[in-house]
């Protein structure tokens, strides 16, 4: 490539990390309001728990990258003496909030002595109805940064945000599937427990498919209509075509490895449960594989974004 | 640096002029004595906000690189990094070839992409001259102004970690004296002066010459014009005419983005 990149490494990995971290966090609040205390959100309790302490850690490890990514890190404190209408402004201010708000949403999970735990549930739940439309934010605002500037034609697109959010939501959940194969362990003698295990992982992975399932649709309306058009927009999606410096990257690495071959692999394992009622049991190595891809995918997505932006302008001085 | 002192008594002197015109207005209002001739002139003197606009002469331009080098020597700007470039444009086959110069600064747009994305309004349109400058107090570092200039003519400071760029040389300004490349060119083919007032000099080249603004298509109403400015880009290369285009940048950015 050669072209100078601005933004390199700490911001794409900052892309991912607060993504998916924003997306974990949404899917475990969502999981918890569904139902309340004791229906689908008790039940799938687990995943709730798993989505609340991932989340808020990874999105600090991904908010720490960019700010020492700056230099100097304390500078970032002047991001907190105004807003404005930059979306970066207004996303740190999302991000601010979202990560208390999250940190004390997961201090909610932690094994707190009966007498509190019992209240704790109310608190828990009002935080979630916070957390899931902050997680929302944050998963939105990324995209919403890069499409602000006219003046990067691969970045100026209003479906780029969209493609951010559904691809932090699919990597919220496989984080979280990953959590729950890696650390999950089965109680002896309890097939009620493995059951549950086996219920949850069948909610994620058929969520994960509608989430990819339109992701590829946002892909391909985006290449689409950038393809349809002339001029500088054409100029910058040629990059990630087949043939493009960013092509292999794309088509292999974010649509291969990180949609397509998960949703299939996960498709094969949810259809006898969803037409035969069978039950759902996915070896923990296809699980544990399968999420390491949607995440790879997921990384991958914002370093194209990211690279291809800044290796294309306007067409024409 | 930005010389703080000097946007210090730029603001308060836009401080003043907002405080003058209110008095003035409530004086009207309350006495409405009959409007003489020197309070009009003296109104619309306190009205007026400056706008300062640059017009080069492509045609008159040697690209002899004494701009770039006199805004190096002004503001100390560090190797690798750029305020002030010029770009040799260089197209077609040979016999029929051409080579053109196109000196490049910020063109403290009208409407500045830079400004619109600061997140900490470190970066902003003076409201009293139009000059697009960084408060480095205020500047975090981010880049996101720097993605966002059209013209690729901000770059971070690799000494002080600030976004930078040209500021029409508003320490020499402030003291009544032209930017240090229009004072250099050797070919006088840069004409600074005050956009906003029809009767300046260069408001008057612009009306009467053939000008042209660099991607105006974008919208962001650059205040820089140029006379006879090659607008070949590297794409025109697909053309049959013109075959063969290489721009030469000068800078550490070979390409131009």
């Amino acid at each position: 490539m050669g072209a100078h990149l601005d933004w390199g490494l700490p911001v794409i990995g900052y892309l991912f990390l607060a993504g998916m971290g924003a997306g974990a966090v949404t899917i475990s609040s969502s999981v918890l309001l569904r139902g309340g205390a004791g229906g689908f959100g008790g039940r799938h309790f687990a995943i709730a728990a798993y989505g609340a302490f991932i989340g808020p850690i990874i999105t600090m490890i991904g908010t720490g990258m960019i700010v020492f990514e700056l230099g100097a890190p304390l500078r970032a404190l002047n991001l907190f003496k105004l807003i404005n209408l930059s979306p970066m402004s207004i996303g740190t201010w999302l991000l601010s909030v979202f990560i208390l708000i999250s940190v004390i949403y997961a201090l909610t999970f932690l094994p707190w002595p009966p007498f509190i735990w019992d209240r704790l549930h109310r608190v828990r739940k009002g935080l979630a109805w916070i957390c899931m439309p902050m997680g929302i934010a944050v998963a939105l605002y990324t995209g919403i940064m890069l499409g602000a500037m006219p003046a990067r034609p691969f970045w100026n697109s209003p479906i780029l945000a969209l493609l951010f959010f559904i691809s932090s939501l699919s990597t919220g959940i496989a984080v979280i599937i990953l959590a729950q194969a890696l650390f999950y362990r089965n109680p002896p003698d309890n097939p009620e427990a493995l059951k549950l295990f086996h219920q949850s992982s069948y909610l994620l992975a058929a969520t994960d498919i509608v989430l990819i399932g339109f992701e590829l649709l946002t892909i391909f309306l985006f290449v689409m209509f950038a393809q349809l058009t002339i001029g500088s927009v054409k100029a910058a999606v040629s990059v990630i075509l087949p043939g493009g410096e960013l092509g292999m990257a794309f088509w292999l690495w974010v649509v291969l490895i990180g949609l397509l071959i998960p949703a299939l692999v996960e498709f094969v394992y949810v259809v006898p449960k969803l037409v035969y009622h069978r039950e759902y049991a996915a070896p923990r190595v296809v699980e544990i594989s399968l999420s390491i891809a949607v995440m790879i995918g997921g990384f991958m997505l914002r370093y194209v974004v990211v690279i291809a932006g800044q290796i294309t302008g306007p067409v024409g001085l | 640096m930005t010389n703080d002192n000097d946007k210090l008594t730029g603001r308060r002197d836009a401080v003043k002029m907002i405080a003058g015109g209110v008095a003035l207005a409530a004086a009207a209002v309350v006495a409405a004595p009959e409007p003489t001739e020197a309070d009009d002139k003296e109104e619309e003197v306190k009205k007026k906000t400056i706008r300062y606009g640059m017009l080069i002469d492509v045609r008159r331009c040697i690209g002899c690189h004494s701009c770039s080098i006199a805004c190096k020597a002004e503001f100390d700007v560090p190797l690798g990094v750029e305020r002030s470039w010029v770009e040799y444009i260089e197209k077609g086959v040979y016999p029929y070839v051409g080579r053109s110069f196109l000196p490049r600064l910020c063109n403290h747009c009208s409407v500045p992409p830079c400004v619109i994305v600061c997140p900490t309004d470190a970066t902003y349109k003076r409201e009293m001259d139009g000059v697009v400058v960084v408060d480095s107090g205020l500047c975090i570092g981010c880049k996101y102004c720097i993605h966002a200039c059209p013209y690729d003519s901000r770059f971070l400071n690799p000494v002080t970690g600030f976004a930078d760029k040209c500021d029409f040389c508003l320490h020499r300004l402030t003291k009544g004296v032209v930017p240090s490349c229009v004072n250099t060119c050797i070919g006088g083919a840069r004409f600074f002066g005050e956009v906003s007032d029809p009767e300046s000099e260069i408001s008057q080249l612009i009306a009467s010459e053939s000008v042209s603004v660099l991607r105006g298509g974008i919208g962001t109403v650059p205040n820089v014009y140029y006379i006879g400015a090659d607008h070949t880009d590297e794409s025109d290369a697909n053309r049959p005419e013109v075959r063969e285009v290489h721009v030469i940048t000068h800078r550490r950015k070979k390409k131009r983005r």
